[in-house]
């Protein structure tokens, strides 16, 4: 019988509970704190030599009233470590001209390349605000700008949410609009150009040959639009359909492709006198087009809820991507959760994902060897603890993430056969959490 | 799956949804909706797309598709 609960205190978490993800006034059994603080330390870390992040995120809320909140988030992240080149491995030393066009690496028989120039800081803001638009209707708008060493993003978003059905039934629509701006190191290289040979000093700047400017843009608008639906008294649907347009150079300027025999599958030499072999800078299609569809079930238990989400997506570069994700959020007590995580992704290669390309063979107009391109699988596992004290709530994450792709049909030639040409990506993320009123 | 068919099964499963809008769950009957742990965790979210953005050509769904880094 729900009616041996205080009506009052019931419709007044409820209330709460329906502005679904939108962040909520303080409810009336919340006593009046204005402010809430969200901190974050993220590590990420890839196996070996690999990628690291340090990341701090932290946002302040405050509500002004019960209809309107604002909130401003920061986000620095600290990078090391190597990344994949996009070249395979072969046979003999390999030499690769780093990104400045200054100096130059080697890389050792058998091992797959790594450019580990790869260091860098991302600072980023964001600043939102919430407001009621009447009883059944609310607003989200936000501003967001970060800023790498070679990229600047700057961006804007509106998401308007109305309930329907006594607030059983909350539509949802959104649109966001970014432009982001590279400036790579040395310059911007012309799409399937050789990689030059380095050319020492500041005056410097060898590396590749260069295409007009010395820096690149894109566009990005989003939309979305969806449906947040409750089924019954212990579940709710969420579905949610997106679009988004991508207009302008999308190639990673740091990517190359190997040129290899087709018969061997040893490097080809590449320009004369520069010592190198020959290897290709990517060129991507200036425009994509994703299109998704993320479907979220959830279900509350007398004490614990699970949570289970899916998405599809696919783009005109020929990817399709599945991702199923499901937690399941033990309450051991009023105070402390455990919460087990899994999610598994798959997705096909984009069509002009090529590991290797092969000498003599027309020049395709794009190719990338690109990892995160091409046929992949991968899953994370791990859990979150999380306690609430008098102070606020405290919450670490710990995850394993493992990813396997596939080299493009037909890449495993001669001495290619024997190499691991899509090397796999094991990563540790281990997260911390502090949050708290005020 | 093409672009089309995406859409398609898009409006189907919105159509789905909203098919369902007759349930009425009043609101003295929505404890259980009212818990926090019956939200999504937008931290966690951020968290996992910062991530997953810059390892697998897919992003967002959720939310927007985002992006705003020029992550490796």
């Amino acid at each position: 019988m729900q009616l041996k609960k205080p009506i009052g205190v019931s419709l007044a978490v409820a209330t709460a509970g329906l502005l679904g993800s939108l962040p909520t006034a303080p409810a009336a059994a919340e006593e009046a704190k204005d402010w809430e603080m969200d901190s974050t330390l993220l590590f990420y870390g890839e196996d070996g030599d690999r990628v690291k992040d340090a990341s701090l995120m932290t946002s302040i809320r405050r509500a002004l009233d019960e209809d309107r909140s604002f909130s401003l988030s920061l986000t620095v992240d600290a990078l090391t470590g190597a990344t994949p080149s996009g070249a395979v491995p072969a046979n003999g030393v390999q030499t690769f001209t780093s990104p400045s066009g200054r100096a130059s690496y080697d890389i050792a028989a058998g091992e797959t390349p790594l450019d580990d120039n790869f260091l860098d800081t991302r600072v980023a803001l964001a600043g939102n605000w919430q407001q009621s638009l009447g009883e059944a209707m609310r607003l989200n708008a936000g501003l967001s700008a970060s800023h790498e060493y070679d990229y600047l993003h700057l961006g804007a978003n509106v998401r308007l949410e109305r309930d329907f059905n006594q607030r059983n039934t909350t539509l949802f629509a959104g649109a966001a609009l970014a432009q982001d701006t590279m400036d790579p190191v040395g310059g911007v290289p012309l799409p399937l150009s050789p990689m030059q040979a380095a050319i020492p000093g500041n005056g410097g700047g060898g590396g590749y040959l260069k295409a007009g400017g010395s820096s690149e843009s894109k566009d990005v608008y989003d939309l979305l639009i969806g449906v947040t639906q409750v089924l019954s008294r212990r579940s709710l649907l969420e579905v949610a359909y997106s679009y988004s347009q991508v207009d302008g150079y999308q190639n990673d300027p740091y990517k190359i492709l190997s040129v290899v025999d087709p018969a061997t599958g040893a490097p080809v030499a590449g320009p004369p006198g520069s010592g190198l072999n020959l290897y290709l800078y990517e060129s991507r299609p200036d425009s994509r087009t994703k299109q998704s569809v993320f479907a979220e079930w959830r279900y509350a238990f007398d004490r614990d809820s699970f949570a289970l989400s899916a998405r599809y997506m696919t783009d005109d570069w020929g990817i399709d991507s599945q991702t199923v994700d499901a937690r399941y959020r033990w309450n051991i007590s009023e105070s402390s959760y455990l919460e087990p995580h899994l999610r598994w992704y798959t997705q096909g290669a984009a069509d002009f994902y090529r590991t290797v390309l092969f000498n003599g063979d027309p020049l395709p107009q794009h190719a990338s060897a690109d990892y995160r391109l091409a046929d992949s699988d991968a899953y994370t596992v791990g859990f979150k603890y999380g306690h609430r004290t008098a102070r606020g709530e405290f919450s670490v994450r710990l995850e394993y993430y493992h990813q396997q792709g596939d080299p493009s049909p037909g890449a495993a030639v001669g001495d290619l056969a024997g190499f691991e040409l899509v090397p796999p990506l094991d990563a540790v993320i281990a997260q911390f959490g502090y949050k708290f009123r005020f | 799956m093409n672009p089309r068919s995406a859409a398609t099964l898009a409006a189907m499963l919105l159509a789905a949804a909203a098919a369902t809008a007759c349930t009425s769950v009043e609101p003295w009957q929505r404890d259980l909706h009212a818990r926090e742990d019956m939200r999504p965790n937008e931290r966690d979210a951020a968290v996992d797309d910062h991530i997953y953005f810059s390892k697998e050509a897919s992003s967002g769904g959720r939310g927007f598709a985002g992006g705003g880094c020029g992550c490796n």
